[in-house]
């Protein structure tokens, strides 16, 4: 069984289903935009702090966001018991993980896509390369932490509840370093090469642990 | 008395000795005056928490490999044993800090890290307790305790990498004196001794749970009536 | 020669007893139905014998191999329908096949295949979300089969499936070794020579047509 195109199955499979349904995408994008509506009201933004607090309002919405993307790929699967289906075949479990994190990063990066400008309509922010590279690199580590703790608690009753106490502590050293290189960006001070550097090593580190986990999550 | 309530009694002996030792033999700090005492419990039961969530990521990795279910209780002990000295930890480091640094709580790098720590095994603890007991419960458990004891030092590195970029609180540790240091040893000896009576203590009690629910090896479930304890 | 041999099976979801010491051999070309009511652990046992599930304790051995252990071996071996038709309802009939052309390592010509052989052909195109349940249940059929499997588990086929279900799983189920689980005592006569009847988890032995029937 040849590893990519089962991943590559199963990416187009989630990605055709949601192009089909739009059921992620529209619901994703506007509890965004109502986190940055709450943000505005709860924080008195104006232009002089908009920086500053930018930032903070742009982690909280794309962590919970995320919470929500990743949990339902996996809900998803369980409800309609296809995967079990899936996990009867000969492929790779493995490659089948990579499929689901591959497709629910797509997800949450096109949701991103509405994220970055509303921030910079709504809070009068720069909107930079800069802030781009540092979301997308974060967003890879978080998928695949995200997804592997998604299927973990796909079998276990109150999954809802259950997936962000055991994502968001993982997920700390995403939200730190890409919280430091967005602050920079945005003309903060602190270094924003060096915080790219950790995401980089933070995405590998993550990649390759939740790929070897994937076979003892989802097999059996 | 059985031998687990001796060694229990013998653990709380020691510790009353380590109590005694750290008001009557230790000098007081002259910086800090005497909530400085604080210091030797509170850092003793931060490394018995390692120590039991060693124990986690043990039992886990070992199960994995080996499917034996008394690994996997270990793993169990560990972590709840684990979780109470983190909390111990926590509590007692609030306290001193609220004396030293004037609050309860300061996001210095060491105790982002233990509180992140806490939340990830309180994470593993909600995990056994809501997955059904059985073969899939200890394997979905030993994922998280193998990802929770690989975060921790990730966490820890990034919050003191993060605290550098934000100038916080630095606890500054100078050389203890001989006797202060000589009633750390000895407290630490007493933290690690009970930690290990109470990881013991867990362990038997899972034990018990577990012929239950029967998930004791196969080769002993003896098939065609119901094992005793089920009934 | 025996393709699946099963020892002592037994399992717990947590305190409840599910199964109970259950043997159960099938020979080679064997079909055999698994009888009994709501409960009695039939979903339980076929989920085991497919490899979905490891039983608390037991043996079992499909085509010569500890199933437990080379269970990844065994994928190709089995086919396996369970009772929720686990199609994803975006994708229509003959995607949702194509899918598992591509996790089974199978070409993409075998939808059509095991399309014409459950009579959907016509459907194809249709999203399974728009499939009544018995359509649905045809194409959870035609997905089993897809990689022309040796040993068919199937869990209450039946279900919903119509007038035809006899003469379409008897179709399906032609030279291949087959366990069947129904409520359907008649349609498991016509089915199956042997049955194996289950109740409160535990085997109350085989039978062997004759004495079903008298």
């Amino acid at each position: 069984m040849n590893p990519l195109r089962v991943a590559v199955a199963v990416m187009r499979k989630d990605l055709v289903s949601e192009w089909r349904t739009r059921e992620m995408v529209p619901a994703l994008a506007q509890f965004i935009v109502l986190a940055l509506l709450i943000g505005n009201f709860g924080f008195q933004i104006d232009s002089r702090n908009a920086p500053s607090i930018a930032p903070g309002i742009l982690w909280l919405a794309l962590v919970f966001a995320g919470l929500v993307a990743f949990g339902r790929t996996f809900a998803a699967e369980r409800e309609q018991a296809s995967l079990e289906a899936m996990l009867m075949t000969p492929a790779s479990p493995v490659a089948i993980f990579a499929g689901k994190a591959l497709a629910a990063c797509a997800v949450l990066v096109i949701c991103e896509a509405v994220m970055l400008p509303a921030l910079t309509l709504f809070f009068g922010i720069p909107f930079s390369g800069d802030v781009v590279l540092a979301v997308l690199l974060a967003t890879v580590g978080m998928a695949a932490l995200g997804c592997i703790f998604a299927a973990i608690v796909a079998r276990v009753r109150a999954r809802e509840l259950l997936l962000p106490l055991l994502t968001i502590p993982l997920w700390i050293p995403f939200i730190i370093a890409g919280g430091q290189a967005v602050q920079s960006a945005m003309g903060l001070p602190g270094s924003y090469d060096q915080a790219i550097g950790l995401l980089i090593d933070f995405d590998i580190l993550f990649v390759v642990l939740t790929s070897l986990a994937a076979r003892f999550v989802l097999d059996d | 008395m059985n031998r687990y309530e001796k060694a229990a009694a013998a653990a709380v002996a020691l510790m009353l000795v380590a109590g005694a030792a750290i008001f009557l033999y230790a000098p007081t700090d002259w910086l800090q005056g005497p909530v400085q005492r604080i210091f030797y419990l509170h850092v003793s039961s931060a490394i018995a928490a390692y120590g039991c969530f060693t124990v986690v990521l043990l039992g886990g990795l070992i199960f994995l490999r080996t499917e034996n279910y008394a690994a996997d209780r270990w793993a169990r002990a560990g972590a709840l044993v684990g979780v109470i000295f983190t909390t111990v930890t926590l509590v007692m480091g609030s306290l001193w800090a609220k004396k030293v640094w004037g609050s309860f709580w300061v996001w210095d790098a060491r105790l982002t890290a233990t509180l992140v720590l806490w939340i990830i095994y309180a994470g593993y603890l909600l995990v056994r307790r809501l997955a059904e007991p059985g073969r899939q419960a200890a394997r979905i458990a030993a994922a998280v305790g193998i990802f929770g004891f690989v975060d921790v030092p990730v966490v820890h590195f990034s919050v003191t990498w993060w605290v550098t970029q934000h100038p916080g609180p630095v606890i500054v540790n100078d050389a203890l004196p001989p006797q202060m240091l000589a009633t750390f040893l000895f407290t630490m000896f007493c933290t690690l001794v009970l930690a290990a009576v109470m990881v013991a203590i867990r362990y038997r009690i899972e034990t018990l749970l577990d012929a239950r629910h029967v998930l004791i090896e196969p080769a002993r479930v003896v098939t065609g009536h119901q094992p005793e304890a089920a009934r | 020669m025996s393709i699946v041999v099963a020892d002592g099976i037994t399992h717990w979801f947590g305190r409840e007893l599910a199964l109970e010491g259950v043997d159960l051999t099938l020979d080679t070309g064997e079909h055999m139905a698994v009888l009994g009511e709501n409960g009695a652990g039939k979903t339980t046992l076929l989920r085991i014998l497919a490899t979905a599930l490891r039983p608390t304790a037991g043996s079992l051995q499909i085509a010569g191999l500890n199933a437990f252990r080379e269970k990844r071996r065994l994928r190709h071996y089995i086919g396996y329908v369970a009772h929720a038709p686990g199609l994803y309802p975006a994708l229509t009939a003959s995607e949702n096949l194509r899918f598992f052309c591509d996790l089974q390592g199978v070409p993409g010509s075998r939808v059509d295949e095991v399309l014409d052989i459950v009579g959907l052909r016509a459907i194809a195109m249709r999203r399974s979300s728009e499939l009544s349940r018995g359509m649905q249940q045809r194409v959870a059929l035609a997905r089993a089969i897809l990689h022309d499997p040796k040993l068919l588990i199937l869990d209450e086929p039946d279900a919903s499936l119509g007038s035809d279900a006899a003469d379409l799983l008897g179709e399906i189920m032609r030279d291949r070794s087959v366990v069947l689980a129904t409520h359907d005592h008649a349609l498991a006569n016509r089915l199956c020579p042997r049955t194996l009847e289950l109740r409160h988890g535990r085997s109350h032995g085989t039978a062997t047509r004759l004495h079903v029937v008298r």
